[in-house]
């Protein structure tokens, strides 16, 4: 998933998902849902300082 | 046939001559140095003093250090941050020696490092006055410190991909790759090396032209990282080149230098972003990440705080509402002591339909009664 996104998006992206669900933004049948997605961003951000997306020699997105 | 002498003779006569006219005297003097040959080991170094007129050298004279003045070169080095090298002018006291063998010598007792360190920080300030006069850099008027386009260039929020500059095999090299391919927490860098000559006189033009490549493939990199290491290691006039200094400054990837001088700022170091040795900016991109992953751990926690005790309010909502539904419920007022009449298994509410001689059930908590009508009055209470 998001392959396309950069660190600093999933980053804000999931500073959101935890705000919202902190601030009972987020109705009790998505929260499953998001949940779900705050762990796929913080999965990503995790994999991402551990991993160099595109290598050295291609562009930055 | 004139008397002939012995060469020791005359060469005794020269001495005896050198000797009474020099000895116990000492001089200082300014000249350039040149063809120096140190032997480290022996703490010997052999050199030439020359004094030109244009280009042309008017006057030359071999010198020497022996191993009890040697430490003078070591100091050198040290006040100055250059190598004692030919080339360099510098201030010396010396004494007149004259030797059968080896002939005349000026044998050095001391440097004058107040006057190489004087010259020295007059062609830096001249250098930097450049650059400010061509607004390469400005001077922040309260702290002193100066400013470049590339230190005041944003850091990028991943330093994955770098561009290391630095001498192949050198202690620079060794250490700064130490610490990133050691890190325990897995992170990934891609360190592309840009060897070349650190010090020296081709050194500035080198790195110059490393920057140059790097920048070409500016897309690929994340920043740059200009590596010096250690040791007895102190020539580092390369790093205070105005050329260098000026691509440095206006270099569009922010630039690390970790050139390794506790003492000496380079002019390069002022227009980038100075860390002492190159184990230091290791460390620096190390711990930038380890705060990046310490702030998704943050919010990981966080996350599971926040969904655990939404769910856990809304169960606690639940329950509540349960516990009002129960309040209501029959089985609670029959523990109230309260009872349901009814007749024929229907619950009676009207007791105009409860007539005198009814058979009636009257059911309590755990018990049903039934039982004949004998009489109907008027609550009293309820009047």
């Amino acid at each position: 998933m998001k392959d396309k996104i950069s660190y600093s998006t999933a980053f804000a992206n999931l500073q959101d998902v935890v705000r919202q669900i902190e601030n009972e933004e987020i109705q009790l049948d998505t929260l499953a849902e998001k949940v779900k997605e705050a762990n796929e961003l913080i999965n990503f951000c995790e994999s991402k300082l551990r991993t160099i997306a595109g290598e050295v020699g291609e562009a930055k997105a | 046939m004139p008397a002939i002498q012995r060469l020791s003779e005359v060469v005794t006569e020269i001495e005896d001559s050198i000797r009474n006219r020099f000895s116990g005297r000492t001089f200082w003097i300014q000249a350039e140095i040149a063809d120096v040959k140190k032997y480290t080991d022996k703490k010997w170094c052999f050199l030439k003093f020359t004094e030109k007129s244009g280009n042309l050298i008017v006057t030359e004279l071999k010198g020497v250090f022996w191993s009890n003045t040697y430490a003078a070169i070591t100091n050198f080095e040290q006040a100055t941050g250059q190598v004692f090298a030919s080339g360099l002018e510098i201030t010396c006291q010396v004494r007149v020696k004259f030797h059968q063998r080896y002939g005349l010598n000026l044998e050095v007792i001391d440097i004058d490092y107040a006057y190489a360190v004087g010259k020295l920080e007059m062609e830096r300030k001249l250098i930097i006055d450049q650059l400010l006069r061509e607004q390469v850099i400005v001077q922040d008027e309260s702290s002193g410190r100066y400013f470049s386009n590339n230190n005041r260039l944003p850091l990028p929020l991943l330093f994955q991909r770098i561009a290391l500059i630095t001498a192949p095999d050198s202690d620079g090299q060794r250490d700064f790759q130490k610490v990133i391919r050691n890190n325990k927490y897995g992170f990934a860098f891609s360190v592309t090396e840009f060897l070349s000559q650190i010090q020296g006189d081709t050194a500035s033009r080198m790195i110059l032209e490393r920057l140059s490549q790097v920048q070409a493939a500016q897309s690929k990199f994340d920043i740059v990282v200009i590596a010096r290491g250690g040791g007895s290691d102190t020539d580092f006039k390369s790093f205070n080149d105005y050329e260098l200094a000026k691509a440095v400054a206006g270099f569009p990837l922010p630039v690390l230098t970790g050139i390794g001088h506790d003492r000496n700022t380079s002019i390069t170091d002022l227009v980038a972003r100075q860390m002492r040795t190159p184990t230091e900016v290791a460390t620096f991109i190390l711990e930038h990440h380890m705060s990046l992953d310490r702030e998704v751990d943050e919010l990981k926690k966080r996350l599971y705080r926040a969904a655990d005790l939404r769910i856990e309010r809304a169960k606690n909502m639940l329950e509540a509402y349960q516990q009002r539904i129960n309040n209501l419920s029959p089985a609670t007022i029959l523990k109230k002591g309260f009872a349901i009449l009814s007749i024929d298994g229907k619950i009676v509410t009207n007791p105009d339909l409860i007539a005198v001689n009814a058979t009636i059930q009257a059911t309590l908590k755990n018990v049903v009664i039934e039982s004949t009508v004998t009489k109907k009055n008027e609550n009293e209470n309820e009047r």
